[in-house]
């Protein structure tokens, strides 16, 4: 892939509020033209992190770059960079056109009144809503609100779009058709969009590349498969929501956990010693089964969620953890379990990620 | 809907509704009918009867005095309602708006209600000792030397019923204004930035619009209890200054019931004009 100028570059930007650091000295560069999401968990700083962007706050520390121009001292409406909140934030008291058309009047650039019906019309187009131009905001339902949202920012032509949690707001159905309509329309204008999310589905199927945000600091950075493959820290495992941990022992190239001591050939430096296995890798056997691939550990089954194209399968440790193993429809029927009965899980010890304080041989 | 089913709920309807039109009809339409036809009674100098006449309203529009009294109510009520609304959108945007937390602003609102712990009357009164000749307001501009002679029109002039009445009515423009502001989304306020508004703008474009339910609903509280006001200017003018309400009460006392009333009835199709053009501004019943 060509590494394209980057549209903006966050060299150590620290935000605190009293004694709570929300942003721990970031630094990140963002390439033009794609869809970055950043997921973290609530209370990550993520939002606090577009804020300092949009320059709705300052950061303590630190500079802000956007096309090659330090913006930290710039206040917002001089920036030039679009958001979309949450809750939309729509003008209740104007209609759809005119809060499309809000920037248009309102900026520090005179848009002729033709020029102004011309390109609102378009965006209102580009979002799908023509025909509701003079309803009001509150005739509209959550998902148009939102196409109304995105309208008013990108009829500014903005190079980036910062996007808070912005399919949040909105119920699952609606929240798919969103995720696809938003790549499209970023790809048909060639703007930078940076979508903030808590969830970890929809940061991996969005992004091009996926930044994690956790206490105030960007622990991994990378396309979404790379993330997904390999993450590179426990807590980044961890927020996927895709992987069964387990907190254990590393030493001397051997990791003792619940599923007893396996040898480990590699691991990642973490803060503490976390075992990891992907839902999907893991595999169900009978309590006392002897051709295990790998590790046996002791487990009861609690219950099963459908899921369309796959079966999740709940089990309870010994030391009452919950693990999950997903099991893909097309890898055949899944077998018959019994609530409350022991299986032993197992998996190639080889599709494990082990992270140690100690990074092994 | 079954025919039974919306029978009912009309019968409920006509039950919910009963008390509020019986203490209405009662306390409100009976009351404004007996001013009116009382109005058209023939007053003599002791006594008064039913017998119908205009004498009183012929006595009113004849009258320089009356008709004076009138043009001062109204104008009173434009200098006042214009310099609570002055003075109160700053403060309610200061309270309502640019103070972040929100219990600073309840303590500031609390703040605004303090004079309120004492009467009305005293309220008035208390500006006779900061306003008068020797009073705290000349002393203290005397000491420091910026009048030699203290100014006589501060006390019992048309001015000090005016500071008098702003000061007692501006935290009814503060309250409701202050209320609304508070209940803008600050995302909107961002949103108006980020989309290149600087500050002038975002106040003429979202929050002046915003906040203008509020206005209408202090300027209506302000102006209802200006143009009904007796007791401030009969306080602080020194009698120089006769409002409608003055001449109600003088007519009153002296048993003129007639004439009383026709200034009552004037003094009420003036507050109905006047609400009625505040409520034309903004449909509260769409923002509250």
């Amino acid at each position: 892939m060509t590494q394209s100028e980057p549209i903006f570059r966050l060299e150590g930007v620290t935000r605190r509020y009293d004694d709570l650091t929300a942003l721990d000295g970031i630094d990140f560069v963002a390439e033009d033209n794609s869809y970055i999401a950043l997921l973290g968990p609530s209370g990550s700083g993520k939002t606090c992190l577009l804020r300092v962007i949009a320059g709705f706050e300052k950061p303590d520390e630190g500079r802000i770059w956007f096309q090659g121009r330090d913006i930290t001292d710039l206040p917002a409406h001089e920036r030039g960079i679009g958001f979309v909140f949450q809750n939309f934030a729509l003008f209740p008291h104007l209609t759809i056109f005119e809060n499309v058309a809000f920037g248009l009047r309102n900026g520090a650039v005179k848009v002729a009144e033709k020029d102004i019906t011309e390109r609102v019309t378009s965006a209102i187009e580009m979002v799908g809503l023509t025909g509701l131009e003079d309803r009001s905001p509150d005739q509209i339902s959550g998902g148009q609100k939102q196409r109304v949202a995105l309208a008013r920012s990108l009829v500014l032509q903005p190079r980036l779009v910062l996007l808070d949690e912005p399919l949040g707001a909105l119920d699952a159905n609606l929240r798919n058709r969103m995720q696809i309509e938003l790549r499209a329309i970023r790809e048909r204008l060639d703007v930078t969009f940076l979508h903030v999310t808590g969830s970890e589905t929809e940061a991996l199927a969005m992004g091009d590349h996926v930044a994690v945000l956790d206490q105030g600091q960007i622990v991994q950075y990378g396309t979404p498969d790379a993330i997904y493959d390999s993450p590179a820290i426990s807590d980044v495992a961890l927020f996927l929501n895709r992987f069964n941990l387990f907190d254990g022992r590393l030493s001397g190239g051997t990791f003792e956990g619940p599923f007893g001591s396996i040898p480990v050939a590699d691991a990642r430096p973490n803060n503490s010693d976390v075992y990891a296995i992907r839902y999907d890798r893991t595999r169900i056997f009978d309590k006392d089964a002897v051709d295990l691939p790998g590790p046996a550990l002791p487990v009861r089954y609690l219950a099963s969620e459908y899921l369309g194209s796959s079966i999740v399968f709940l089990f309870e440790t010994e030391d009452h953890k919950t693990v999950e193993v997903d099991h893909h429809l097309s890898l055949g029927e899944p077998r018959d379990l019994t609530v409350g009965e022991n299986y032993t899980l197992s998996w190639d010890p080889a599709q494990a990620i082990v992270f140690g304080k100690e990074t092994a041989r | 809907m079954s025919a039974a089913t919306s029978n009912r709920d009309k019968s409920n309807t006509f039950r919910l509704l009963a008390p509020g039109v019986v203490w209405m009809i009662l306390f409100l339409v009976a009351p404004i009918m007996m001013i009116l036809y009382v109005s058209f009674w023939t007053q003599t100098t002791f006594a008064i009867n039913s017998t119908l006449t205009l004498d009183s309203w012929r006595n009113f529009f004849g009258s320089e005095a009356y008709v004076g009294a009138l043009w001062t109510t109204i104008r009173l009520w434009l200098i006042v309602l214009s310099l609570t609304l002055l003075i109160g959108y700053p403060a309610a945007l200061f309270v309502g708006l640019l103070v972040k937390s929100k219990t600073l602003s309840t303590i500031l609102l609390v703040l605004c209600v303090i004079p309120f712990w004492t009467s009305f009357l005293i309220r008035v009164l208390a500006w006779r000792p900061m306003l008068g000749k020797e009073g705290a307001i000349n002393i203290i501009l005397q000491k420091i030397g910026l009048i030699d002679s203290p100014i006589e029109v501060l006390l019992f002039s048309e001015l000090s019923v005016i500071i008098g009445m702003t000061q007692i009515y501006v935290v009814f423009m503060v309250g409701p204004i202050a209320f609304m502001l508070g209940r803008i989304d600050r995302n909107i306020i961002e949103a108006a930035r980020d989309l290149g508004a600087g500050f002038g703008r975002i106040f003429w474009k979202i929050i002046l619009p915003l906040s203008l339910p509020g206005v209408v609903v202090g300027a209506i509280f302000v102006s209802v209890m200006v143009l009904g006001e007796f007791a401030t200017s009969g306080a602080l003018s020194g009698r120089k200054v006769n409002l409608l309400g003055n001449i109600i009460v003088t007519q009153v006392g002296s048993l003129k019931w007639a004439m009383a009333s026709v200034v009552g009835v004037i003094l009420t199709i003036l507050l109905g004009i006047v609400v009625a053009g505040f409520l034309r501004i903004v449909d509260l019943k769409r923002e509250i």
